[in-house]
């Protein structure tokens, strides 16, 4: 047995020297909690490293401006455009079918990842909030960006869970989510619990024009969205208040119209077709790849072909060969199209018309025809037509104006250019005629900002006002960013019929909460009608 | 490489033969029925050995006093000490298979002694023909255990599932044990060096291997030195292999019939991008050695083509299996290595894809196109420009290129120490690495590339694309265990204990860069020239590496058999993982399993075994990644200019994720009869606990998914094989099995998988899960038969008048859907037959699975007669219905997938002493009914490896193949 004794032992030897691994896992190839946040989010220059980074990133990657998130599901859900099935293509379950006639389901996927990365980029909000050591202006510049994220959910959910870090996951009612974005807005702007612009002095916000930070202004155009809109959340109409802060943003801010005077040089022109003009100016120049500084920004999401990627409008709404166009590094998609009512609502001279669609005959770089051999046509170049023959199954490959009001730029990689504006003036404008003329019961009193902004656009004033007059002008003016569900329904249209469009049931105005989430959370409970 | 391989074995031989010299005994080796053809005779202790003639006629020199060992595989040795005689005839008894030895989990037991549910497979057992993967040697020869190798690509791998799905995380495939070293690689292994395979198919006989054991367990053992002189053998083969079923199309004619766009041309694609396809194969073995001193070198030679155009390997690899004693024999030395090198050209199996569906009347060539077309910018190859998803399939073949190298070294060491006559103590370290390196380079004119982040040749500033991909994998393991052996008159008791420790590291890393210059030269070996450097965030970089993942176990097991009839199993183990949470980390892992002889206890005549057994035993599944119970976060930067940046969540942690334990119980059966042997198991398997991907509430998380304990799988099935004698020279053999799974707890009451895709089809999930359900559901719209404005109509399955068949209502309770077929058979026979005329021998192994189901996604995309696609082909099988204009998903594109095959049939000659050869028949034929290009299982998701979702038939599949080969095998 003493030879047992030694085997054991020995085993025992070895079994001890292996033994000295604890198991502890250290990735090597991952960020994980370990990794310091604030050591990362730092250097550089050009609006992007400091210790807010994070928070900006967060507001990008929120489906702003791509496909299948925020954006998609505001814009196809409304009048102004819809993704047709064109024949094998684009059909997908029937999601965006489904989007445009408002008949989502709890399971609609873009329903679902909307969810999702609104949350996503609240938690890195939340994150920067506990753990960046920012200081008391980055403090309210996270705070309102928090805010916001969580108006877009109200507004796309009504009841939702408010992520104010504390980790709760019970669900709050839609008054009360207005009631917590409100009083976060409010604190931000040194305002205590009601709305007060002498409070402004107490801010810690600045006045300084930051395109991609929060100043005072972009969170008094948050504010004014809020409020323009509180009648639909709470049922009590906060017109005046909503007025009051469009119109002190109007009175103090360092924002003047993009008129005729601002000019940036056309990025897409190509030098063989002599009708792509040599700038962009005035309206179209807001939203081109250049937009970096144009004057009537106020807040606005940095895209970049390299470093801040997130914006593919191209890829979603040309069709494949318009790629020779622009000479684009890959191939388009041939999904979304302008609605042809819609586009019909813009005058012949409307310099926003020319600005924000891509119609008719399309030409390579080199000023050749573009063809499609699969064309149902007999004659296959692509001629991009207003009307659009059908929804589905079968909706014509050129059907449709295209989306170009983020103008593309020639040889655009994947990934475009041009910022995205959240808050405007001319959106500012907008609001605070519409809450003007609201809160005094009279469309009249909205005319001299309308007609400021038809000005711009080279269309002619009008003489009267009526509402619907107002929501086709706040249509043409603010078409694909991501504002007309909301207005829509605000002004009662939301749930009207349109082109193959019936009318939805007064449900709809809010979408379902995801299924997923239920499961995953069985405090959430599901909106009415769903 | 070759030759000097052969140098090398011609030294071994040397060195090992002595050359002594006596007097010549000859004589003649037989058994009952006749001479045995190349037995071997030995003097014991000398490298001296001789083998029978092909009349069994043997002659040796021996001296008086020398012991001549005869031995012949299957048949007991015999030992004869030489005295004056000139002439020894010996008749060798056919060995017990009783009594035949199995190598199981850190030890081996007769085959009487095993209760548990083991199968083992010799080398004679094999598939035939020129079988590139050792995996496939065993296909169809094991009931329960699933091997796949969907379509033709010799690159690809085999899917290999034990008693279906025990898991719904990685590590759904049996864990690999070769020659003692757990987890090895089955890839460093030529088919013509393995002698045997064992493999441990319930939980009682894998719980010894403890945390890896859940999806079952292969043992592979090599073959090792023999006894004699240096014994050279050489096996060749040639095989030629044609692509078997297509799938159907349009004629030129027909297309342009139905509407399609003429283009003036007419090109049958496929065969534009497939070849008949040729492979060789060489194996050189020499084995010999003393009984001391053994040894066994080889070098394997293959160099294979696939069907399609620019794909197939060179590969070489050898092995040494070299054993001696020491310290008065007490002492066994075991070093074994093995190297393979392969050199692989991948191919582009997209290819395949866009020649079935690439518009027919389209011209190869630029020149023949239609109109003025710039060919130069493509190569001189016509691309229909301005279509989404369609590219020249010649062009893709033909222009681009995707290789790949593979480097694996195996090495180790075992120590068998007999520390007295009862105690042996155990000791193995072994090594291995395997390094991939991976190129694929897209020319400046082509079209098509593999991603969106490329330019392709039409992209006026980008053209041109190479990627770079590489990965290394370490692997160490050392054991130390030792075994304990009591026998008493009525009792035979081995105990054996032991630890375990074992590490692994792997790195990774990717680049990609494009935008070249031109086409003067592949500029994949120079890409210094890629404009791609000048622009910020064209190129993309990836690197990865995982921590040591280690596992440590100790384990201890007792055999114990009483009265010789009846047994009794048990182990435990107790092992710890790196790649669990952190306050779960450690497992117990326990077996028990008996069994008892009846035959002698009822006193059965003609009958030498009836052994009913029981088993019970508890295995894990690790997490197939590192990290799964940590945060992870990415990567994004602050914007244009900026050096800054910020992390953003990409998964949520969970300190508390743990094993996935699978509980088994099996029942078997063991009979043996004069000509018959039979085995039966039926058993019932619980896995609980099993890692998923779950869904959490996004608000709290911060994000909505992370790895979670949630859920549970149960599984019962039984498995049947049957051996026998028909005559003296026919032999045959079937196994059977069948099994279900079945979801018992999940996150949610159902969920849906397997998203068609691209175009027009994503949010379309094709197959279904549910609680209490069977796991394989295909799930959809029921088409009714008829066809209204080019849609197909489907039926009201719930009959409650309201049509809900939208595919975000799938999950409903009152959608219109219904179980479409199932992804997983329900019934897998393999038939082997084996008839001995003369000096020929025909194996014929038959091989079918029914039950099972595929979508047949080539039809759900393009059988439709979809207006706007009127420049791709359409897919035109006899189930077409030109009616329907719109692509939908339904139960049209679901087809019965049975199928019978005649697998493997062989004709093998013995010429002489020396010489075999044969002809061989992979995929003689298929009885199916099934109208895609192969009937095969698919048992999990081909895009994403979603074991949720079988029965998928993707597009991106590579056809078939039938193959003819000839074989050689020669002794010198």
């Amino acid at each position: 047995m003493k030879t047992i004794n030694k085997i054991i032992l020995g085993i025992g030897l070895i079994g001890i020297t292996y033994s000295c691994t604890d198991l502890e896992e250290e990735l090597l190839g991952d960020l994980t909690s370990d990794f310091s946040l604030e050591g990362i989010s730092t250097g550089g220059s050009g609006g992007g490293g400091d210790a807010l980074t994070g928070v900006f990133n967060a507001v990008r990657n929120a489906g702003t401006a791509n496909h299948g998130g925020y954006f998609s599901v505001q814009s196809v859900s409304s009048d102004e455009m819809a993704i047709t099935q064109k024949g094998g293509d684009w059909y997908d379950g029937g999601i965006w079918l489904e989007m445009h006639r408002h008949t989502f389901t709890p399971a609609n996927g873009p329903v679902t990842g909307t969810w999702s990365q609104q949350y996503g980029s609240i938690a890195e909000v939340n994150n920067a909030i506990s753990n960046a050591g920012l200081d008391a202006n980055q403090m309210a510049q996270a705070k309102v960006v928090r805010a916001y994220l969580h108006w877009r959910l109200m507004d796309l959910y009504g009841n939702i869970v408010i992520a104010d870090g504390s980790g709760s996951s019970n669900q709050s009612s839609r008054s009360a989510v207005f009631n917590w974005v409100e009083g976060e807005l409010l604190s931000a702007l040194g305002m205590g619990s009601s709305f007060d612009l002498s409070g402004l002095s107490n801010s810690s916000l600045g006045t300084n024009d930051v395109k991609y930070r929060i100043n005072q202004y972009s969170a008094l155009g948050i504010l004014a969205k809020l409020y323009l809109n509180a009648g639909v959340y709470t049922g009590t109409e906060r017109y005046s208040d909503a007025a009051a802060a469009a119109g002190h943003i109007i009175d103090n801010g360092p924002y003047s119209l993009s008129d005729s005077g601002i000019s940036v040089p056309n990025l897409g022109k190509r030098p063989a077709v002599s009708s792509d003009p040599d700038n962009l100016v005035g309206y179209a120049a807001i939203f081109a790849p250049n937009n970096e500084n144009n004057p009537e920004i106020i807040w606005s999401v940095e895209y970049d072909e390299a470093t801040a990627g997130g914006m593919n409008f191209h890829h979603m709404t040309l069709h494949y060969a318009s790629q020779y166009t622009w000479n684009f590094e890959a191939q388009p998609w041939n999904g979304y199209v302008a609605l042809e009512e819609f586009v019909n609502s813009y005058e012949a001279g409307d310099d926003r018309r020319k600005a924000n669609f891509i119609a008719g005959p399309q030409l390579d770089y080199g000023g050749n025809a573009l063809v499609d051999l699969a064309s149902d046509s007999p004659t296959p170049e692509i001629v991009y037509s207003i009307g659009i023959n059908e929804l589905e199954p079968n909706g014509a490959r050129t059907g449709g104006y295209r989306l170009g009001k983020f103008a593309f730029k020639q040889f655009a990689r994947p990934n475009l250019d041009n910022d995205y504006p959240i808050v405007r003036l001319g959106d500012v404008h907008l609001m605070h005629a519409e809450a003007t003329a609201r809160a005094a019961g009279n469309w009249a009193l909205a005319l001299p900002e309308v007609n400021a902004i038809r000005a711009r656009a080279n269309v002619s004033a009008l003489s009267s006002l009526t509402a619907e007059q107002f929501l086709a002008e706040r249509g043409r003016e603010m078409f694909q960013e991501a504002s007309r569900r909301t207005d829509l329904i605000r002004f009662g249209k939301w749930n009207d019929s349109w082109w193959e469009k019936t009318n939805s049931d007064a449900y709809r105005t809010v979408f379902p909460i995801p299924s997923e989430q239920l499961t995953a959370n069985s405090s959430l409970s599901q909106n009415t009608g769903y | 490489m070759k030759l000097n391989l052969l140098k090398l074995s011609l030294a071994f031989t040397i060195a090992f033969s002595g050359m002594l010299s006596a007097q010549q005994v000859s004589g003649n080796v037989s058994d009952e029925t006749g001479p045995l053809p190349g037995a071997t005779v030995v003097v014991q202790g000398t490298t001296t050995g001789v083998v029978a003639d092909f009349d069994g006629n043997y002659s040796i020199s021996a001296s008086a006093g020398d012991v001549l060992v005869f031995s012949y595989v299957g048949y007991t040795a015999q030992e004869i000490t030489v005295g004056n005689q000139n002439t020894i005839d010996i008749v060798l008894q056919s060995s017990n298979e009783l009594e035949e030895v199995l190598v199981t989990g850190y030890g081996s037991q007769q085959q009487k002694e095993i209760t548990s549910a083991v199968t083992s497979i010799s080398a004679e057992e094999f598939n035939q023909g020129a079988i590139n993967d050792a995996s496939q040697l065993l296909q169809g020869k094991v009931a329960g255990l699933q091997i796949y190798n969907r379509g033709g690509d010799p690159n690809a791998g085999t899917v290999i599932r034990l008693r279906g799905l025990s898991s719904l995380g990685a590590n759904i495939s049996p864990l690999v044990v070769i020659d003692g070293v757990v987890g090895a690689s089955l890839n460093n292994v030529d088919p013509s060096d393995i002698e045997s395979y064992t493999v441990l198919k319930d939980a009682s006989a894998a719980a010894i291997y403890g945390s890896r054991g859940s999806s079952g367990v292969i043992i592979v053992t090599t073959k090792s030195g023999g006894v004699g002189a240096a014994q050279l053998t050489y096996s060749g083969q040639l095989s030629s292999s044609s692509i078997l079923n297509q799938i159907d199309t349009m004629s030129p004619q027909e297309f342009i019939a139905s509407g399609g766009r003429d283009l003036s041309s007419q090109t049958d694609w496929l065969d534009e991008v497939t070849r008949d396809a040729f492979t060789q194969i060489h194996n050189v073995s020499a084995t010999g050695g003393n009984g001391k001193t053994n040894y066994r070198v080889s070098a394997n030679l293959r160099e294979a083509e696939g069907i399609l155009l620019n794909s197939g390997f060179d590969q070489f690899n050898t092995r040494l299996n070299f054993s001696t004693t020491a310290l008065d024999d007490r002492l066994k030395i075991d070093f074994n290595t093995s190297f393979t090198q392969r050199d692989q050209k991948n191919g582009f199996k997209e290819s395949m894809r866009y020649a079935t569906l690439y518009n027919p009347t389209a011209p190869v060539y630029a020149v023949d196109a239609p109109y003025a077309f710039n060919g130069a910018q493509f190569g001189g190859y016509y691309e229909t420009l301005g279509l989404f998803d369609s590219y020249n399939p010649v062009s893709i073949i033909k222009q681009n290129l995707n290789n790949g190298e593979r480097r694996e070294l195996n090495y180790g060491i075992n120590l068998t120490y007999d520390v007295s006559d009862n105690i042996t103590a155990y000791f193995r370290s072994a090594r291995q690495s395997s390094d991939y390196a991976n190129r694929v380079y897209f020319r400046t004119t082509s079209l098509w590339n593999s991603s969106n982040d490329y330019g392709g040749a039409d992209s006026p500033v980008r053209k041109g694309a190479a990627e770079f991909y590489e990965n290394n994998s370490e692997f160490q393991l050392n054991e130390l265990y030792g075994s304990w052996k009591k026998s008493t008159d009525d009792m035979n008791l081995v105990v054996t204990a032991g630890y375990s420790y074992q590490k692994e590291n792997y790195n990774e890393a990717f680049f990609a860069l494009g935008d070249f210059p031109g086409d003067e030269i592949d500029y994949i070996d120079a890409i210094e020239y890629s404009q791609d450097l000048l622009n910020a965030g064209n190129v993309i970089a990836n690197s990865g590496r995982n921590p040591d993942t280690e596992i440590d176990a100790f384990f201890a097991r007792v055999n114990l058999t009483w009265n010789n009839n009846f047994f009794l199993n048990a182990s435990i183990r107790r092992e710890g993982s790196t790649r669990l949470g952190a306050d779960n980390r450690y497992g117990t892992f326990p077996a028990i399993s008996m069994g008892a002889d009846l035959a002698p206890i009822l006193g059965l005549s003609g009958v030498q075994q009836l052994k009913p057994r029981i088993s019970y035993g508890v295995t894990g599944n690790l997490p197939g990644q590192v990290g799964l119970s940590q945060e992870i976060r990415g990567w994004s930067w602050g914007g244009g200019g900026s050096a800054g940046g910020s992390t953003n969540l990409l998964r949520a942690a969970n300190p508390d994720l743990k094993w996935e334990e699978k509980t088994e119980l099996n029942f078997g059966i063991d009979l043996t009869m004069d000509r018959l042997s039979a085995t039966l198991d039926i058993y019932e398997q619980t896995s609980k606990d099993f890692i998923i991907n779950r869904v959490v509430d996004a608000a709290v998380y911060g994000f909505d998914r992370r790895f979670e304990n949630a859920g549970q799988l149960s599984s019962n099935g039984f498995e049947l094989s049957v051996n026998y004698d028909v005559t003296d020279n026919y032999n045959t053999g079937i196994v059977l099995s069948s099994n279900k799974v079945v979801l018992d707890e999940y996150v949610q009451d159902s969920d849906k998988f397997g998203n068609l895709g691209a175009p027009g089809q994503n949010s379309t999930w094709v197959t279904r899960v549910k609680v209490g359900e069977q796991v394989g559901q295909i799930w959809g719209p029921v088409w009714d038969g008829s066809v209204t404005n080019g849609s197909q109509n489907f039926k009201d399955v719930n009959g409650d008048g309201e049509l809900v068949v939208g595919q975000n209502n799938a999950l409903d309770d009152n959608v219109d859907f219904d179980v479409l077929g199932s992804g997983i058979p329900d019934l897998e026979i393999g038939w082997s037959n084996q008839i001995t005329i003369g000096d020929y021998t025909i194996n014929a192994f038959f091989r079918g699975a029914f039950g099972h189901s595929l979508v047949n996604t080539f039809r759900a995309f393009y059988e439709p007669r979809v207006g706007s696609q009127k420049s791709y082909n359409y897919v035109n099988t006899e189930l077409a219905n030109p009616e329907i204009k719109n692509a939908n998903f339904s139960s049209l594109y679901v087809e019965e997938a049975d199928f019978f095959k005649l697998d493997n049939l062989t004709i093998s000659r013995q010429v002489n002493d020396n010489m075999n050869l044969s002809l061989n028949v992979q995929n003689a034929f298929v009885i199916t009914d099934y109208t895609g290009s192969d009937p095969e299982p698919a048992l999990f998701d081909l895009l994403d490896g979603n074991p949720l979702a079988p029965g998928i038939d993707r597009r991106n599949s590579y056809y078939s193949a039938r193959s003819f080969t000839l074989g050689i095998n020669y002794k010198f």
